[in-house]
């Protein structure tokens, strides 16, 4: 067995290792629609092609559906965040992904979701689609755009707020040997992830199954497929995986704060070993780059419970 | 702070001024205390009964009438509350605290106003939330809720904030109006918002329309649902039926700029 195992549970190996997160910007929005199918049309195609800063700017992702009566107007909602490198690394994807994907949308409408002091210019882009017809309206200390479109209005508030204790990174690596299966029980992790609230998991589905390194062989890559996880690799590399491996796929995490992502982890590999060895799971284990590089390290050993 | 009760004790024959009464510092003091603070030629004792009451940080000024002028002048803080009418200039300049007049208010309540909360039982005179004297502009921030009707050309020069009319709002509403929403659940009289720039003027109806407002159809906007919501949880019991999904837009004055508008929810 390769790694450093901690313990067994219902069957599933925990590695004794931790993931190694990184200290992001985050922040949330709520959109609202005349029906909630039309705020998750909105709230996903903003979120699109929102896996990892690396290739996308920004990583992205649904929080929660948010009922007509919490909402700002009253209308069915959705809660998205959206996190970055810094408040002003995420400003221009809000103004992007607002501008392209919330506008554009039937009916929608876009508000503040995260209660901060540091704030984000959330409207400056896209009041300005509005050509000078765009109506400024405030009501108790919050401002919103009112912006002329061909279905009526589209109404946007002023400002969001904006953390800088934001945290991205955080991860369970799931081994198994039954493809399958492995898939099964990464999907019942997601869905038990996503009832965590100020959390995303920013991959397809949630789930990434081509986890990578820092660095290539090849000049301008600033990351390559992580070899040591790859069982077609097994012969031929270092690797990390066990002899009846065949599949490894990875949950990523970010959330708001360091302990909405820690509640995440502990909810995700809970998931997992409820479900435990019956579907092929054989190994939990979590990716780090020896401790060195992020400011957040979650020990797997302590969300076993 | 516990509270105070200041009684006149009897009606003005001529204007008082009594925009020097404020619950800071008055609340700071006894009943006393209060009574021996000057006031014009005398003391404050020689013109009200005063007495402390248990309601925490809170002034109450009982016996008042259309000639008490200034009341709740640059309220900060605090609670003002009025039993009786008030004159001219009641919460001017306020910028926050809560100013209840249980009775009515003269002109220019709240103008210049720029923040917090004035409720009035009754009617108020004209220009309430209008522009003062020198000023550029009138009411800046905060709400009014006047139970009754409101006299011409509220709103003069208003820029932000909102005031609601459980009753009417007189001719000229929203007149030179450069932002802000006035709300007149009994409709607007002879030709509101005139010359208005931005802003927004919210009724059943209007006596008579300005030739320089245009039609802009039936709409339903989801900012009407926000100022609903603001009032409903600003003004509690007090706040205006919500409006119905649909209101005819008027866009005005196209004297001016044109970005203001006057929504007609019959």
């Amino acid at each position: 067995m390769t790694g450093s195992q901690h313990m067994t549970v219902n069957g599933v190996a925990i590695d004794d290792t931790f993931a190694e997160a990184f200290g992001m910007s985050g922040t949330a929005l709520i959109i609202t629609a005349d029906s909630m199918k039309w705020a998750m049309i909105s709230a996903q195609t903003m979120t699109g092609f929102g896996t990892s800063v690396i290739g996308c700017g920004a990583e992205c992702g649904i929080d929660y559906e948010v009922p007509a009566s919490e909402t700002p107007d009253g209308r069915p909602g959705v809660r998205v965040l959206i996190f970055g490198f810094s408040p002003d690394a995420i400003l221009p994807q809000l103004k992007n992904r607002v501008g392209q994907c919330v506008l554009t949308s039937p009916g929608s409408a876009c508000y503040n979701g995260l209660e901060s002091q540091q704030r984000l210019a959330l409207s400056s882009g896209p009041r300005f689609f509005g050509d000078g017809w765009q109506i400024a309206k405030r009501f108790g200390g919050r401002r919103y755009w009112r912006v002329p479109v061909m279905d009526g209005e589209f109404t946007i508030e002023d400002t969001c707020g904006v953390t800088t204790d934001a945290v991205g990174g955080g991860n369970l690596l799931l081994l198994g040997r039954d493809r399958a299966g492995l898939l099964e029980t990464a999907e019942a992790a997601v869905a038990a992830i996503a009832k965590v609230p100020d959390v995303i998991t920013p991959f397809p589905g949630g789930i990434v199954r081509s986890g990578s390194k820092v660095g290539s062989k090849y000049a301008g890559a600033v990351a390559s497929t992580n070899n040591a996880f790859c069982p077609t690799l097994r012969g031929t590399t270092k690797s990390e995986l066990d002899p009846d491996t065949i599949a490894v796929l990875e949950i990523v995490i970010d959330g708001l704060t360091s302990k909405a992502v820690a509640d995440a982890m502990r909810t995700g590999l809970k998931a997992v070993t409820d479900i435990g060895a019956s579907k092929g799971v054989t190994r939990v284990s979590a990716g780090n780059y020896g401790g060195k590089l992020g400011q957040h390290h979650y020990h797997l050993k302590d969300f076993v419970a | 702070m516990s509270g105070l009760r200041l009684r006149l004790k009897s009606p003005p024959v001529g204007r008082l001024d009594l925009s020097c009464l404020q619950p800071v510092p008055l609340l700071g003091h006894s009943a006393h205390g209060v009574a021996h603070m000057p006031f014009g030629d005398g003391t404050l004792g020689d013109l009200f009964e005063i007495s402390a009451t248990g309601e925490a940080d809170t002034l109450i000024l009982a016996g008042t009438t259309a000639n008490c002028d200034g009341i709740g002048d640059g309220l900060g803080a605090g609670i003002v509350i009025v039993e009786g009418d008030a004159g001219a200039y009641a919460a001017r300049r306020m910028t926050g605290g809560r100013l209840d007049i249980r009775g009515s208010a003269g002109d220019y309540l709240s103008a210049g106003m720029k923040g917090g909360l004035v409720t009035v039982g009754g009617s108020a005179g004209d220009f309430a939330g209008g522009q003062l004297a020198g000023d550029k502009f009138g009411m800046a921030g905060g709400t009014i809720r006047v139970a009754g009707d409101i006299g011409e050309r509220a709103g003069e020069r208003m820029r932000r904030g909102t005031i609601v009319v459980k009753g009417k709002a007189g001719p000229a509403a929203g007149s030179r109006m450069a932002g802000g929403t006035i709300w007149a659940e009994g409709g607007f009289g002879a030709g509101p918002g005139p010359l208005m720039r931005r802003g927004t003027l919210i009724g059943p109806s209007a006596e008579h329309l300005l030739a320089t407002f245009a039609d802009c159809g039936m709409h339903d906007m989801v900012f009407l649902r926000l100022i609903s919501r603001h009032l409903s949880a600003t003004l509690g019991e007090l706040a205006p039926r919500p409006l119905p999904a649909r209101v005819r837009r008027y866009a005005g004055d196209m004297a001016t700029i044109g970005k203001g508008e006057l929504l007609l929810t019959n």
